[in-house]
């Protein structure tokens, strides 16, 4: 039988974050009184109930049958990637080089391929990504990259 | 200042060029980003709020409103010629938008849309002007605990009506309240969750989240998704054009629509979505012949659309008056609010007059340039339906990086969009609402300070906010709300 994973799953991370944060919050942050709540009390109450409702989500659809979701692990990855890229690169390669060289890595996934057609639309982005932002918004930006 | 006065005041402050521009732009841009399947009012607000911190209050708020219902226009011409919801709040209009495209009468269901946007908004535009005077009086009166209970009300609305799984709203609100506590708690100054990180201190921030939940985890979820690769065919002007028997069937579902969808979306956790929905099962109930829904019925398609932009309105009555989100959208509109510094609330129809009255007289001249637009670029927007995804999104990837470095000019906050997206996309493939995160996160803080300020008067005693009646009253709602799916459960069991 077919289970329903990702519920299962999405519940049972949701349990986890939950009993984490309540027992960091709980050992690190005083919990007060009701009259006078301390600033423990109300992510230790949050936490404890989004561990319940994590088990709720979780174990009845462990028993249920369902389809599996579409995971598309290259996007994923790929896509992260490109934003991760982009934060780092900014600093160091400028507007520039951040765009284009994040476009290159996002457009690795796309149905269309071609390093040709890669290229023209990193250069068009990035283009389009100056005007608006260095020129448009004038934003304080290193635009090139640091050649020292 | 008598109503007319109010409305007077508004109507000279948004036809200022200067004011005027932004609203001609947000709904421009609204359309532009609605239009495209996969990308939802949120994606688009969050998108181009960083733009308006070079704005005025004043101006941002007024462009922002005028992105959210502009997306509402856009997103019922990808639903009708794709049959792919362009925004949630039109994934009804596919319904019977598509059908009629099958037929070759696209251009009479496009026209009948936006008709009925148009005399929803109006509808709407009415209702926020009565509710508004009145709330803010009735704001007044509320204590500590009936905001604490009114937003909890909000929350257990919004995760419970027309939903299948409750828990699963349940579950991701306490995410984003637990999210929301994270930075430094302003009743004890003590740093929660902050990991020794100076970044935290102020809290997540807000558009990171934003993005990361609804730029990069649509963004995902679309590349590969053979129905996205979809492109629109073109259509003639003059199929827009409505038949006599058209038009003798759409006006009383675009005012059913339209008085639905103004109720629903004044109140705190319902929202435009749902009263889409609503529209759509009362008309087809009410039709004498219900089997024509699904198959191609205008009724179908105004009362829906009427609905969602009726509601659309509305919601800035609660955000506005009493400062309190009813959905995801207004939390955005909210949490862009204080960023410009102005905390909503019932002081603010006072101290800001031509801000709220502007924006008021901004939602009818935003609808007016709507309707008056949209049908000429009606063929611009079947062409942005013909470019691929593919062009599309690496450009997105690239405006929601330096939109969020915009914000505070950390390259902090782009490292956890790209944390925040793997999250988001993971709750999409558990069919886990992201909304309702952002939801919980906005309105978490402000709960949690209600909550310690009433029990702090109250010496503790938690009866407080069962002695004050507009608290009862929603403490009753909530009971009521939650017995609901047990007594559904219940009776389909027996």
């Amino acid at each position: 039988m077919q289970r329903d994973w990702p519920e299962v799953w999405g519940g049972l991370i949701l349990a986890i974050v939950g009993i984490g944060a309540a027992l960091y919050a709980g050992q690190n942050y005083d919990l007060g009184t009701l009259r006078q709540m301390g600033p423990g009390f109300f992510p230790v109450a949050m936490g404890l109930a989004l561990s319940g409702f994590g088990l709720f989500i979780a174990l009845p659809a462990f028993w249920r049958g369902g389809e599996g979701a579409q995971f598309d692990g290259i996007s994923l990855v790929l896509v992260l990637a490109a934003v991760l890229v982009f934060g780092l690169a900014l600093p160091r390669l400028g507007l520039v080089g951040a765009s284009f060289v994040t476009v290159l890595i996002a457009t690795l996934p796309a149905q269309r391929r071609g390093w040709l057609w890669r290229g023209v639309l990193a250069l068009s982005i990035t283009l389009v990504t100056v005007l608006v932002f260095h020129l448009g918004l004038r934003m304080t930006l290193p635009l090139w990259p640091r050649l020292s | 200042m008598s109503t007319w006065e109010s409305l007077l005041l508004g109507l000279s402050f948004a036809l200022q060029p200067q004011i005027l521009i932004y609203c001609v732009l947000g709904v421009l841009l609204g359309s532009f980003v609605g239009v495209l399947p996969g990308i939802g009012a949120m994606a688009a607000i969050s998108l181009l709020l960083p733009l308006t911190f070079y704005m005025s209050p004043e101006a941002a708020l007024i462009m922002l409103a005028g992105v959210y219902y502009g997306a509402q226009y856009g997103g019922a011409v990808a639903s009708i010629l794709l049959r792919l919801p362009g925004t949630p709040q039109s994934a009804v209009t596919t319904l019977d938008g598509y059908p009629l495209t099958q037929q070759g009468r696209a251009g009479l269901a496009l026209f009948t849309a936006m008709i009925s946007s148009f005399t929803g908004a109006m509808i709407g535009i009415v209702v926020l002007v009565v509710l508004a005077g009145w709330l803010s009086a009735l704001a007044t009166r509320f204590g500590a605990a009936d905001y604490a209970m009114m937003m909890i009300f909000g929350l257990v609305a919004a995760s419970t009506i027309g939903a299948t799984r409750p828990v699963k709203g349940f579950a991701m609100i306490a995410l984003g309240v637990l999210l929301g506590c994270i930075g430094t708690d302003v009743n004890s100054g003590a740093q929660r969750f902050t990991f020794g990180q100076a970044e935290l201190l102020d809290g997540l921030n807000l558009v990171a989240l934003a993005m990361g939940l609804f730029g990069v985890a649509e963004v995902i979820a679309n590349i590969r998704n053979p129905e996205r690769q979809k492109t629109a065919a073109r259509i003639s002007m003059r199929s827009l054009l409505p038949t006599r028997d058209d038009l003798r069937r759409i006006p009383l579902p675009i005012l059913r629509g339209g008085a639905l969808g103004s109720f629903f979306g004044a109140l705190p956790g319902t929202g435009s979505t749902l009263s889409a929905f609503l529209a759509y099962a009362t008309e087809r109930r009410l039709s004498r012949q219900p089997e024509r829904f699904g198959k191609g019925a205008i009724e179908g398609v105004a009362g829906p659309e009427a609905g969602n932009n009726a509601a659309s309105i509305t919601a800035f009555t609660p955000t506005l008056t009493l400062g309190i989100p009813g959905d995801p959208i207004m939390a955005l509109m909210l949490g862009a609010l204080i960023i410009h510094g102005i905390q909503p609330g019932p002081m603010m129809l006072e101290a800001r007059p031509e801000m709220f009255w502007g924006l008021v007289a901004s939602f009818a001249i935003g609808n007016l340039l709507l309707i008056l637009l949209n049908l000429p670029l009606i063929g611009i927007w079947i062409a942005m339906l013909r470019i691929p995804f593919n062009y599309l999104y690496p450009a997105i990837i690239v405006f929601l990086c330096l939109g969020v470095y915009s914000v505070r000019g950390l390259t902090f906050d782009i490292v956890l969009v790209a944390g925040i997206g793997l999250a988001g996309y993971l709750m999409t493939l558990a069919k886990l609402s992201p909304a309702l995160l952002l939801l919980g996160f906005v309105l978490g803080p402000l709960i949690e300070t209600n909550l310690r300020r009433a029990l702090l008067v109250a010496r503790g005693d938690p009866m407080v906010f069962l002695e004050r009646p507009i608290s009862a009253g929603f403490v009753f709602a909530i009971v009521v709300l939650l017995l609901f799916p047990l007594w559904r459960l219940w009776r389909r069991k027996a």
